[in-house]
């Protein structure tokens, strides 16, 4: 266990120097992932590369369509952000549950995304709301959408010498929520036995659904959009019924493992759970009877 | 690979090292400069008895490179108060009987200072207070009096109540 | 005396040791360095059981930096243990579990010893393996195929993978079922759950030029570990000095050797101090867990739910080593005969040899299993007999003068006023408040644990005291306790007292910091050395106030004889100048009560001494969907006898309901085919301070006659009944009790979705 750290100071130096070490090196930010993966043996890169301090990664600024979330932004930050405390509360719902404060408090969105963990807890809010990726590399920039991104289980479509530059989404509509919903042993310090982000639109009366996006974490090698689920929606009335077959459908498109957190079995029984329950909440934060 | 030099502050005061690239910021602080009241333990920023402040901050010390550190501020339990001069957490904390062996308690006690500057002068409520220590393990007091001493420290250091 | 007039005693004191602890500058064992100290790491077995082909370590031993590797074939042949010898530092010819050591390793870094580990060559033969406890009763397969070799306590029954077998018996059990209303029989389970100790197991030895070593560790049980180190080394005990620095937790974890042996070996071998010091993963596969066990309960009620008569079995996992198992099942009977009076009884418990790694003595150990079986159940009769749990419960508790089950007679006996206390605080009237929540409530009993202490204490010429004691403060506060004892007792105030460290070359005896016995046992021994300091001075002052010894007083420092006085200081100064100074040798030990050994099989605690009472009640919810359990409010009711510092009291209360809430729901160190499968605290999941709600203690006081102005043993108890009461709470939220620990919401979804079919 040994590399030898590099700390550039722009941009333009991170993706350099990455090009030149080719696929012995890593980017590092808050490295709560990437410390404990090298310490574990699961990675030995020669070469860390520290984007920690890069100037303008970090920060979330509102844009024209929405919200531009900088890859350096820390969860604490996106946690107690005044603009997600609204509408996007998943956002804030599934920083909140990211390991404990000290963790939160360095560990960066972006790094969160490109470990691909299929348990990662900011993924599906991300994914419900049909988050871009901005990436920079060698090759030069490009935008890819987030669900296009994660293709495995620590897997992604990054490029040797790529780096996330941005997290986009637009604006929810009017009539819009967001819930974030998981289940772990304990009620803190957990890695998602299963977790599950919903985005619902109803129509102008508040009583029937113009569109639902979900996403479901830990059920599968990747966070899934579960869209026979949320096409089922589509013009139902709000409510137990369509929230339950939503539930159902969500947990016939995941195909979870069994392992020492939970059982295959109950971590489907879960996602039926929690996206009932995840459209449940936006519906009554819709209609202002919850925060 | 390459040693290199590390200028950090510590507790206010300057220091030069020569570490590997490796090393954690934990090692270095009882490795290599021998301040222990930072504790080691699961060293996969589980348990948080290894927390200090980072530019105020709470962080794990444990999977926090070194290197990663160079030119920034860092505090530890040792920065806190002396025995003569106890932060208003400090003192509360055995004020309150929330020290029983005392091995989390350094993490504890910074875990909290950087949940309580977030927003100075306000007082937190016990649940906030709880999800604000859940990265740090205690085994020893089921938390109940830890969570009084923060409570009691919250208000005193708000100006609410004097230090006696 | 009565408590009404104590000054030190039973005030809600700050510990001595807070403003180090808190300041960062307590120093641990963990945190203790030597110049020039190497660094020790332990080689483990990968496989369950297997026979060893092939060891080259000199691959390992040529790496530079390294300056010893070491196995079985250095060191001396000794096999040690407690009740039964049967443990060797390094597998011999065989591992037994997978973590087994096999090597050790110093070299000058922590990183070069771990290299050196994957450079040790080893070839292995699997053999069959056992991993069922109830399957390794009968077993072909022997994790000891040369169990009768060993030395042994005589009292320990053993038979192939057996460790242990002991039993209770009164009255006749099949007469009494046969005549019986109901009778009930159930099977629980409980898994292995680690004492989590914040501060991972570390030692640091060096040895001397005259072939003395000395070893810093955090023991909780230095002379005992004094005593292993001195078999292990083969070297009289007195060439082995143990000093304890501090100690981050041990609950039971750090009783028995860990990491000392190794680290005092490598240091032999490299003339150099070496520490070691282990990982969470090594924490996880080899140290001295929670036992697991199954237990089994046939009970027999009348119509009004009078119990009749119990049989009871408890089967515990010891693991590849005895450990403490042959003792912990045995107390474990005591348990299960609980707090009641059962006029038949056949208990019977089984220690077992398993290929797994070695389980030990966990704070009140074999407590929180036998309650969860015996508490779980009597809900459960209430249930079908519709008596309210706390009806079943007040219809058979002992009471003062009543027999316990090794037929010794109960004195101090507390237990209804628990039962009434718990049951108020938590609104009993109102069991099951809304949908999905319940109330629960269990009681139980526990031993202070005998053993004797002794102290020194030294009244220094400023009039303070000095403690000296082989008695490790773990965290309790138990030394805090007894230095409010002696301040107490001789007129001083707390800040008047100073406690040396613990050192087994300068301290007298102390049996350790376990079995709730500390404040207990030192306090009593500070008692006998006041008493004797008090004669010491009375005899000087006689002199020096011309009065008799008989008028004499200690007052606020003083020793007072009607109006004259004497202030401690001074006749500690006289004492410098004539006698060589005020010094007493205090010695405490419990009494053991007096049994029917007609009772008793193979039982090594045959009768408890001191016993105390419990009562938890809790109120809680459970999702109806996900399983998960939501607790309120818990509430203990706990007689301690005399609270010496309610604080700290309340703090193992708080600490030990949390171990339970613990235990009750969420920790399991997970095995699969003799590997755990979740050797890291991400996986093994300890409560954070938002799984454990506030707990509410009543402390409840029904003086002892033997503790120190009353006092019960207090530490252990508090995580016996958490898993039963929370079983019974959840019970009364959905209907159904979980007979398996961890209840995790995994295992009571599953059991709502079972019955919604």
């Amino acid at each position: 266990m040994s590399f030898d750290l590099h700390r550039p100071s722009s941009l333009a130096e991170a993706v350099a120097l990455a090009g030149l070490f080719g696929p012995g090196a890593r980017f590092i930010a808050g490295g709560t992932d990437v410390v404990i993966q090298i310490n574990r043996g699961k990675i030995a890169p020669a070469h860390l590369i520290d984007i920690s301090l890069l100037p303008g990664l970090a920060g979330i600024a509102a844009t024209a369509e929405g919200y531009a979330i900088g890859p350096l932004t820390t969860y604490r930050t996106i946690e107690r952000h005044a603009a997600f405390q609204g509408p996007l509360s998943a956002l804030v719902e599934a920083a909140a549950v990211v390991g404990g404060h000290q963790v939160r408090n360095i560990a960066t969105v972006g790094g969160n995304i490109v470990n691909a963990s299929p348990a990662a807890d900011f993924v599906p809010p991300l994914l419900t709301l049909d988050a871009v990726l901005d990436i920079a590399g060698p090759q030069g920039d490009r935008t890819v959408a987030l669900r296009d991104f994660i293709t495995g289980p620590g897997k992604t479509s990054l490029g040797a010498g790529e780096l996330v530059t941005a997290i986009r989404f637009a604006r929810l509509a009017a009539n819009s929520a967001t819930a974030f919903f998981k289940e772990g042993r304990r009620k803190a310090m957990e890695i998602s036995v299963v977790c599950v982000a919903a985005s619902l639109t109803l129509d102008a009366s508040g009583t029937r659904c113009v569109s639902a996006r979900l996403a479901v974490g830990a059920a599968g090698p990747t966070a899934l959009r579960p869209e026979r689920a949320e096409a089922s929606l589509a013009g139902q009335a709000a409510g137990l019924t369509s929230f339950r077959d939503a539930g159902r459908l969500a947990a016939e498109a995941s195909s979870p493992i069994s392992d020492v957190r939970a059982s295959a079995d109950h971590r489907r029984h879960l996602v039926a759970v929690l996206v009932e329950r995840a459209l449940t909440r936006c519906a009554e934060r819709i209609a202002g009877a919850r925060p | 690979m390459s040693r290199r030099i590390l200028n950090v502050v510590i507790n206010g005061e300057r220091h030069e090292l020569l570490i590997e690239p490796h090393w954690t910021l934990l090692q270095v602080l009882r490795g290599q400069i021998g301040m222990m009241g930072t504790k080691e333990n699961c060293l996969e920023a589980e348990c948080g008895v290894c927390t200090v402040l980072l530019e105020g901050k709470a962080v794990n010390s444990c999977i926090l490179l070194a290197g990663q550190v160079e030119g920034r501020a860092i505090t530890t339990i040792e920065g806190l108060g002396d025995p003569e001069h106890l932060h208003p957490l400090q003192a509360a904390f055995i004020e309150h009987g929330a020290v029983q062996c005392g091995y989390c308690i350094p993490g504890m006690i910074l875990s909290a200072k950087s949940f309580l500057d977030e927003n100075p002068g306000r007082q937190p409520t016990r649940q906030e207070i709880r999800e604000a220590l859940a990265g740090t393990l205690c085994r020893c007091t089921g938390y109940g009096k830890i969570v009084d001493a923060v409570a009691a420290a919250a208000q005193r250091m708000a100006g609410k109540e004097p230090t006696p | 005396m009565s408590a009404r007039n104590f000054r030190v005693a039973g005030q809600r004191l700050p510990r001595m040791d807070g403003i180090g602890k808190v300041t960062g500058k307590h120093v641990y064992a963990a945190d203790f360095t030597l110049a020039g100290m190497l660094f020790g790491k332990i080689l483990r077995s990968t496989r369950a059981h297997a026979l060893i082909r092939r060891l080259d370590t000199s691959r390992a031993a040529a790496m530079p930096g390294v300056r010893a590797v070491i196995t079985a074939a250095d060191i001396p042949a000794v096999r040690f243990g407690q009740a039964v010898r049967d443990t060797t530092v390094f597998a011999l010819d065989r591992v037994l579990f997978m973590g087994h050591p096999i090597a050790a390793v110093a070299a000058v870094s922590l990183e070069i010893a771990v290299q050196a580990l994957a450079a040790i060559d080893v070839d292995y033969e699997d053999l069959p393996a056992v991993f069922d406890m109830e399957a390794a009763l009968k077993s072909a397969v022997l994790v000891h195929p040369e169990w009768a070799t060993y030395k042994a306590l005589p009292i320990i029954a053993r038979s192939g993978n057996i460790s242990g077998r002991a039993r209770i018996k009164a009255g006749d059990v099949e007469a009494a079922f046969a005549g019986a209303h109901r009778v009930y029989e159930h099977r629980f389970t409980t898994a292995l759950q680690h004492p989590g100790y914040t501060e991972p197991r570390a030692a640091v030895a060096d040895w001397d030029a005259n072939g003395n070593v000395t070893v810093w560790t955090g023991t909780q049980l230095p002379f005992d570990t004094q005593n292993t180190l001195a078999e292990i080394l083969d070297l009289p005990s007195s060439r082995v000095r143990v000093i304890v620095p501090g100690i981050g937790g041990g609950f039971g974890g750090k009783l028995r050797i860990g990491v000392e042996h190794f680290a005092a070996l490598l240091a032999r071998k490299t003339a150099r101090p070496v520490r070691v010091i282990t990982t969470s993963e090594e924490e996880l596969t080899h140290s001295y867990p929670r036992q697991a066990t199954v237990v089994t309960l046939k009970t027999g009620v009348d119509r009004d739910g009078h119990l009749l008569a119990r049989q009871g079995r408890i089967v515990l996992d010891c693991g590849a080593y005895a450990g403490s198992g042959p003792a912990t099942a045995a107390i474990a009977l005591q348990v299960l005969a609980g707090p009641y009076k059962t006029a038949a009884l056949a208990l019977e418990s089984f220690a077992v040899y398993t290929n797994k790694g070695t389980s030990g003595s966990f704070r009140g150990p074999a407590g929180p299993m036998a309650n969860f079986a015996v508490e779980s159940q009597m809900d459960m009769i209430a249930a079908d007999l519709g008596l309210d749990p706390l009806e079943i419960r007040l219809r058979n508790i002992v009471h003062e003068g009543d027999r316990g089950p090794s037929g010794e007679v109960l004195r101090a006996v507390s237990i209804e006023e628990c039962l009434r206390r718990a049951a108020a605080a938590i609104g009993w009237d109102d069991r099951k408040p809304a949908p999905g929540r319940g109330k629960g409530i269990a009681c139980g009993w526990w031993m202070t644990t005998g053993g004797s202490s002794g102290v020194y204490v030294k009244i220094n010429p400023d009039g303070s005291a000095t403690l000296v004691s082989g008695a490790v403060e773990i965290g309790t506060g138990a030394i805090t306790g007894a230095s409010q004892i002696l301040a107490e007792e001789l007129s001083l105030d707390l800040a008047d007292i100073s406690v040396t460290g613990v050192d087994t070359q300068a301290a007298p005896y102390d049996y350790g910091a376990q079995g709730s016995r500390t404040a207990f046992s030192v306090g009593n021994a500070c008692l006998a050395a006041a008493a004797d300091l008090r004669r010491q001075m009375f005899a000087i002052a006689a002199a020096q106030l011309d009065a008799p010894v008989e008028a004499m007083v200690l007052r606020d420092k003083h020793v007072v004889a009607g109006d004259k006085s004497i202030s401690i200081a001074e006749v500690a100064r006289i004492s410098r100048l004539s006698g060589g100074g005020l010094i007493a040798h205090g010695t405490a030990i419990s009494p053991s009560p007096a049994y029917d050994p007609g009772r008793l099989e193979n039982h090594p605690l045959p009768a408890w001494n001191t016993p105390s009472f419990h009562a938890h009640a809790v109120d809680l919810s459970v999702d109806p969907d996900t399983g998960t359990v939501d607790i309120h409010r818990y509430v203990v009711a706990q007689d301690v006898g005399f609270a010496i510092n309610p604080t700290y009291i309340e703090g193992q209360i708080e600490g030990g309901v949390a171990q339970g809430i613990g235990q009750a729901l969420s920790e399991e160190i997970v095995y699969q085919d003799g590997k755990v499968m979740n050797a890291n605290l991400t996986d093994y999941k300890m409560p954070t301070a938002l799984d454990v709600p506030d707990i509410e203690s009543i402390l409840v006081e029904c003086a002892s006659v033997a503790g120190p102005y009353g006092a019960k043993g207090v530490g252990e108890p508090p995580c016996i009944e958490p898993p039963a009461a929370i079983a019974n709470a959840i019970a009364a939220a959905t209907g159904f009790w979980l007979p398996s620990l961890p209840m995790t919401a995994e295992k009571i979804a599953r059991e709502l979705r079972a019955r919604r079919k």
